[in-house]
């Protein structure tokens, strides 16, 4: 596939001088600091938390990622595909090569899109008619057309989406993130994922989580409704001042037993106040009702379908506001048609999806812009994989990895591009291939982190998000 | 751990790998003896002294993936070309670097070396570099057999000291000689109340109560310690306290994580064995043997059986409409190769299933071979219940099943109203499925099946390479010794027997430096699950190994290694030293144990103190686990809501932490606060980390407040309401320690205006509870 591959724990070096750094030092140039003691003396503070600068010079500072769970077609979106619809109802062609996926048989048939395309922006991108209202800000998107990943059931490849590997217990993308540059936020949990309140995904709490990283990493799922995170809230019964005077005499009692210079116990104290602070601050960010009628208009709150994902979504911005790192606001969950799973019929389940989340994806994206936020947030769309061109019971369509699209928009990304692409009936992603740690290390690197720096020792090796090693994307940086 | 990795990679990149095991041939250059001579003579020592820290087999870590103490390495450099180009010493960028020039700086850090070694250098480039030694067949090899870790274990006599007076037993012998090569004294013995907490912690994970302080404290007789330290071992409470240990390191769990995250069957039946085990201080190495190959060596024995369900305990991702179930073999094969590298040898073998690995001396068929003793490895569930018994679940199941296909697929279909009813037809037909009988979750060898082992190429299970037979590393025995036969009707004995063998060094070593982390906080080596050339070198070599014969000689027991650790005067040590101030700059890890380090309690320890200080705790030992409740959004994220099933007695879900459900999907959120492991890889080591969840968890969790109230009612039943009374009784029970007069008055204060309960619950967020000294 690409050429451009290496050794899984090595990284092409440019120059000669770079080499003999490299050789001599490892990637940072501190020869006798470890990775690990590299990362810990960037922060200029001993609070694993604290903001740290990145390694780069960064593009932005928080990612949202609406997570599309499930695997929304490209064919259906992004991704069009005259050919495949003259084609409908024939076997895929020989010379489009194999593939295999989770259900559908050789014999398959292959099915056309429904859908009609237009184009939009001042590039004249093609987007269809499912999303009518991202569409019109299409000038802010670069989409990807030619990802892939390497599994085609949902439990490994929302891993590898999430972690790089494809097998659970390793961090998260947010982990790795809030480990990387700290948090700006002290108020508010730096980490946050936002589930679809419709129920489970097939990889479950240990996709999200901070795997083999310390747990002040790991990640903050909020609840659905207005008081979304656990132990925020004082236990029913207990007043406020009540309770200030309890951490006061926490406060009070262990210091008396202080020693000044223990700075463990000294942060322990600190993380007492800061508890306080959260409890009293938070709420007021995560709290909607004192937003403006239009804002709730635009992210289509208080109607159906998109009351729920606006919700989240307008919460998200609230969060990023506010310092949040990483940000994941989930589309999809229970059983499979539920999510983007359209093995039954995609047309149902694309509309009934689409409607739920174009809306408010767009108005995100309108709301960061029209507050100057969107330069230093980037967003990102995207399923663990994209959907069969052969049809699955007739009118649905599979898993699919070989190819299918992201798009990604602000936090310094080249908005209304296309890269890549797909071959003529959207099976295989042939032109500028990008994998799943492509998007990974481009992520990183609009934040300023370095793949080969951000690592963890784990298990006797120095870890990290991207295993065998991403490229950024270029053409949209 | 890894699944297959299609892309392909090119066999430039096994550069390095390649120097370890190819056997290139040597350029011709000047006279061997001149050249030899010359290295040995003016460049090794420079090497040793200002490069190999960093650049070499033995250095903890290899900086950038560059060795310079073999010629092919430094032939072929770091990443891509030569760091010598030998007959070009002016240009070769080795050169460049110790010249600094074009603003590389070798060694960093340090001074520039002296002009005439630079010229040595450029002098012996020019000769061709020689390096000798470097060039027989399989170099490395060579060279990382003198790796210490793989070297047979030797029992050293304990040192001589100045102060004699110190050493109570052997192990203070070592450590003192260590501090005093320094010039430090060890820390003054910590107060008798401290140490009581501090060994009862250790030992039971619960604290001591107020009583047996109050006694320890009072017993002026000469074997006080002594016998504290057998009271302790011969609590049941101990084997609950380190099974922990042993189920962190193999990842256990009970149900298979993945989607559907299914129950292990009756896999707390493993959890009680580990206890029982250690309870009865069963050799280790017979403890290890009935994990490996329990099914092979007794299969009529319960225990053994039960023992088997060791190599259950991976994560397994079931085939949901998947074809490819040779993949998901290998997944499985995989992870049971993994954690006996990882869990009883210390070694990162996972490293080399998809390549040689670049920086142990493991080559990519060790792995297969050791992979090989598992090929004939199957799952067999053994039903403890009479066959009709069995027969009539298994139409009751099937039927269940049929019944629950039938309603899943009508409620895909419907819409609104109906389908919400439908749903909750459905789960309440989950819940009423037939129980699981009585089950052990056994492994047994399906010669019929076994899966034909081969080297796989990048580890990618299409790619079959050449077909081996089990055998042990390379790197731990004789080259000679051949393969076992692929269908060895006893592999995983024969793989246990040598894991235990008297010519293994890895096992009582890292057994035995597992134990010492344990109790002194942190391993004489720091990677307690890597012993490899990566891995950090011993604070205290001797003592380990000294340790690690002990234990084998003392026919693998551990109760006797825990007593005369736990009996030394280096445990005995205050957390404050004297020379703190000194000590601590020069030795922050505190590798010399100048002082005993203080730790907070596990997750465990947390809840299962609250619950032992509020009065609450059941002790109610082994038998199926326990799921309390959690809040829905919990539930909510697993597959099957419905497999989340709350006890319905309150006193079930007051039992201790590790008789909880260890579920991969669903963590409780109070143990992952507190740095419970993920439960899918091996956990060597609690992180003990700092921040204000765990304050909010504490402050304003169910439990914490639940607690709060209980311990609240015992304080006033105990103290018949009196305050003085009260917070007396408060730090006594969960501080150990009665109050000092500040903290007397201050809890006086605030009980004036404030509720008991609020008092109370400030205590378990005081750092003395949250801590042991």
């Amino acid at each position: 596939m690409s050429p451009d591959i290496r050794h899984p724990h090595s990284r092409p070096t440019r120059t000669r001088r770079e080499f003999v750094r490299d050789a001599f030092c490892g990637f940072g140039g501190l020869a006798f600091a470890s990775m690990l003691q590299e990362e810990q003396a960037r922060a200029a503070s001993p609070d694993p938390l604290a903001a740290k600068a990145p390694h780069l010079p960064a593009k932005a500072k928080s990612v949202i990622f609406l997570f599309m769970a499930g695997g929304p077609s490209h064919l259906e979106t992004f991704d069009p595909k005259p050919l495949l619809n003259q084609l409908d109802g024939q076997v895929r062609p020989k010379e489009f090569g194999e593939a295999k996926y989770q259900f559908v048989q050789r014999d398959a048939r292959l099915l056309g899109s429904k859908r009609t395309f237009k184009k939009y922006g001042q590039a004249g991108i093609d987007v269809s008619d499912l999303f009518p209202e991202t569409a019109t800000c299409v000038d802010d998107l670069a989409i990807v057309r030619s990802c892939h990943g390497d599994m085609v059931v949902h439990s490994a490849a929302q891993y590898e989406l999430f972690t790089g590997r494809t097998t659970p217990g390793f961090p998260s993308i947010g982990s790795w993130v809030l480990y990387g540059l700290g948090s700006e936020s002290r108020s508010l949990p730096s980490y946050v994922v936002m589930p679809d309140p419709k129920g489970a995904l097939e990889a479950g709490q240990p996709m999200y989580a901070n795997g083999f990283l310390p747990a002040i990493y790991q990640p903050t799922m909020f609840r659905g409704g207005d008081r979304p995170v656990f132990n925020l809230d004082l236990p029913e019964g207990v007043r406020p001042e009540k309770r200030r005077k309890t951490l006061d005499l926490v406060r009070d009692l262990n210091r008396a037993t202080l020693d000044p210079r223990d700075e463990e116990f000294s942060a322990r104290i600190n993380a007492y106040d800061l508890a306080f602070r959260m409890q009293t601050e938070a709420p007021e960010v995560l709290d909607l009702s004192a937003e403006p009628r239009e804002t709730l208009d635009l992210y289509g709150i208080g109607r159906e379908p998109t009351d729920d994902y606006g919700r989240r979504c307008l919460l998200a911005r609230k969060l990023v506001e506010k310092g949040v790192r990483f940000v994941c606001v989930v589309s999809g969950g229970g059983p499979g048609n539920q999510q983007w799973d359209a093995h039954d019929d995609i047309e149902e389940n694309h509309l009934r999806m689409a409607a739920t989340t174009d809306r408010p994806v767009a108005a995100l994206l309108k709301d960061l812009k029209r507050r100057g936020m969107l330069d230093e947030t980037l967003v990102v769309w995207g399923g663990e994989f994209g959907r069969s061109p052969e049809a699955e019971s007739g009118k649905g369509r599979d898993h699919h990895n070989l190819g299918f699209t992201m798009w990604l928009a602000g936090g310094g990304i080249k908005g209304g591009t296309v890269v890549g692409a797909t071959d003529a009936i959207g099976l295989r992603a042939i032109e500028k291939p990008y994998h799943l740690r492509d998007v990974h290390t481009t992520i990183l690197n609009q934040l300023g982190l370095d793949q080969h720096r951000l690592t963890y020792p784990h298990l006797g090796r120095d870890e990290r998000l991207t295993f065998v090693e991403g490229k950024v994307i270029r053409e949209i940086v | 751990m890894l699944t297959r990795r299609p892309r392909p990679i090119p066999s430039a990149c096994l550069v390095v790998a390649s120097i370890f095991f190819a056997c290139p041939a040597r350029g011709a250059g000047p006279s061997e003896a001149e050249g030899d001579r010359f290295f040995r003579e003016k460049i090794r020592p420079v090497l040793e002294a200002s490069c190999f820290g960093c650049h070499s087999a033995t250095a903890a870590r290899v900086k950038g993936g560059l060795l310079l103490d073999s010629r092919e390495a430094l032939l072929k450099g770091g990443d891509t070309g030569p760091a010598v180009v030998p007959g070009q010493g002016a240009e070769s960028l080795l050169l460049q670097a110790i010249r600094h020039e074009d603003g590389l700086e070798m060694p960093p850090g340090k001074p520039k070396l002296a002009d005439p070694v630079i010229a040595d250098f450029e002098r012996w480039v020019n000769l061709g570099a020689p390096l000798p030694g470097s060039n027989q067949a399989v170099p490395k090899a060579d060279e990382a057999r003198r790796h210490w870790a793989f070297q047979p274990v030797k029992k050293a006599t304990p040192p001589s000291v100045r102060d004699a007076t110190w050493v109570r037993n052997p192990v203070d012998a070592f450590v003192l000689a260590k501090l005093e090569g320094r010039g430090w004294k060890p820390a003054p013995p910590a107060g008798r109340e401290e140490w009581l907490r501090r060994a009862t912690f250790d030992l039971t994970g619960l604290p001591p109560t107020p009583e047996e302080v109050e006694a320890f404290v009072l017993d002026n007789s000469p074997d006080a310690f002594e016998r504290q330290v057998d009271r302790l071992l011969a609590s049941p409470r101990y084997g609950e306290r380190w099974a922990q240990h042993w189920l962190d390191v193999i990842r256990f769990a009970e149900t298979e994580g993945y989607e559907y995250d299914r129950p292990i069957p009756d896999a707390w039946r493993f959890r009680d064995y580990v206890i029982d085990s250690l309870n009865h201080d069963k050799p280790f190495d017979r403890f290890l043997t009935e994990q490996i190959a329990g099914d092979e060596v007794d299969p009529d024995d319960p225990d053994c059986r039960v023992a088997s369900t060791f190599h259950r305990l991976g994560p397994v991702r079931r085939n949901a409409g998947n074809p490819e179930f040779a993949l998901s073999r290998n997944e499985v094969l995989t992870e049971r190769t993994d954690i006996v590298g990882t869990a009883i040898l210390g070694l990162t073998v996972g490293c080399a299933r998809c390549h040689n690995h670049k920086l142990e001396p493991i080559a990519q068929k060790d792995y297969y071979r050791l992979q090989a003793y598992m090929a004939a490895t199957e799952e067999d569930d053994i039903s403890l219940v009479p066959p009709a018994e069995k027969a009539a679940w298994d139409v009751a199941s099937a039927k269940s099943k049929a019944a629950l296909a039938e309603i899943t697929k009508k409620v895909k279909k419907a819409t609104g109203e109906k389908k919400a009813r439908l749903k909750a037809e459905m789960e309440a037909l989950e819940y009423a499925a037939p129980t699981p009988l009585p089950t052990i979750a056994a492994t047994k060898n399906d010669f019929d099946k076994r899966t034909p082992i081969h080297v796989l190429k990048r580890g990618v299970w299409e790619n079959k390479g050449e077909a081996v037979g089990p055998r042990p590393p390379s790197i731990l025995v004789a080259d000679a010794l051949p393969e076992l036969p692929a269908d060895v009707r006893d592999p995983r004995t024969q793989l246990a027997r040598w894991l235990v063998a008297p010519e293994n060094p890895l096992t009582p070593r890292v057994l035995a430096n597992r134990i010492w982390q344990h109790h002194f906080g942190m391993g004489l080596v720091k990677t307690v699950n890597d012993f490899g050339t990566r891995g950090d070198r011993p604070s205290h070599p001797e003592l380990l190994d000294w340790l690690a014969a002990s234990l084998v000689e003392g026919g693998w027991r551990l109760k006797p290694i825990h007593r005369m650790l736990v009996l030394s005067n280096a445990y005995r040590q205050s957390g404050h030293s004297p020379i703190e101030a000194e000590a601590a700059r020069d030795d922050p890890e505190d590798r010399l144990l100048w002082h005993f380090r203080r730790r907070r309690l596990t997750a465990e320890e947390v809840r299962d103190a609250m619950l032992a200080v509020s009065g609450r705790l059941n002790l109610k030992a082994g038998g199926p686990s326990v799921m309390v409740p959690v809040d829905p959004v919990l539930t909510k994220l697993l597959y099957k809501p419905t497999q989340w099933r709350p006890d319905p007695s309150q006193d079930e879900h007051d039992r201790r932490s590790i008789y909880l459900l260890a579920k991969r999907n669903l963590r409780l959120p109070f143990f992952e606060t507190f740095d419970a492991p993920v439960l899918l890889t091996s956990c060597a080591r609690r992180e003990s980390s700092t921040h204000a969840p765990q304050a909010l968890e504490l402050l304003n969790g169910k439990l914490s407040n639940d607690l709060a109230a209980a311990f609240a009612k015992r304080l006033a039943h105990e103290s018949g309401g009196n305050p003085g009374r009260t917070v007396d009784r408060a730090f006594r029970l969960a501080l150990g320690r009665p109050p000092t007069p500040e903290e007397t008055s201050l809890s006086l204060a605030f009980l004036r205006d404030q509720s008991p309960e609020e008092f109370a619950l400030a205590v378990f967020n005081l750092n003395g509870f949250l801590y042991v000294p």
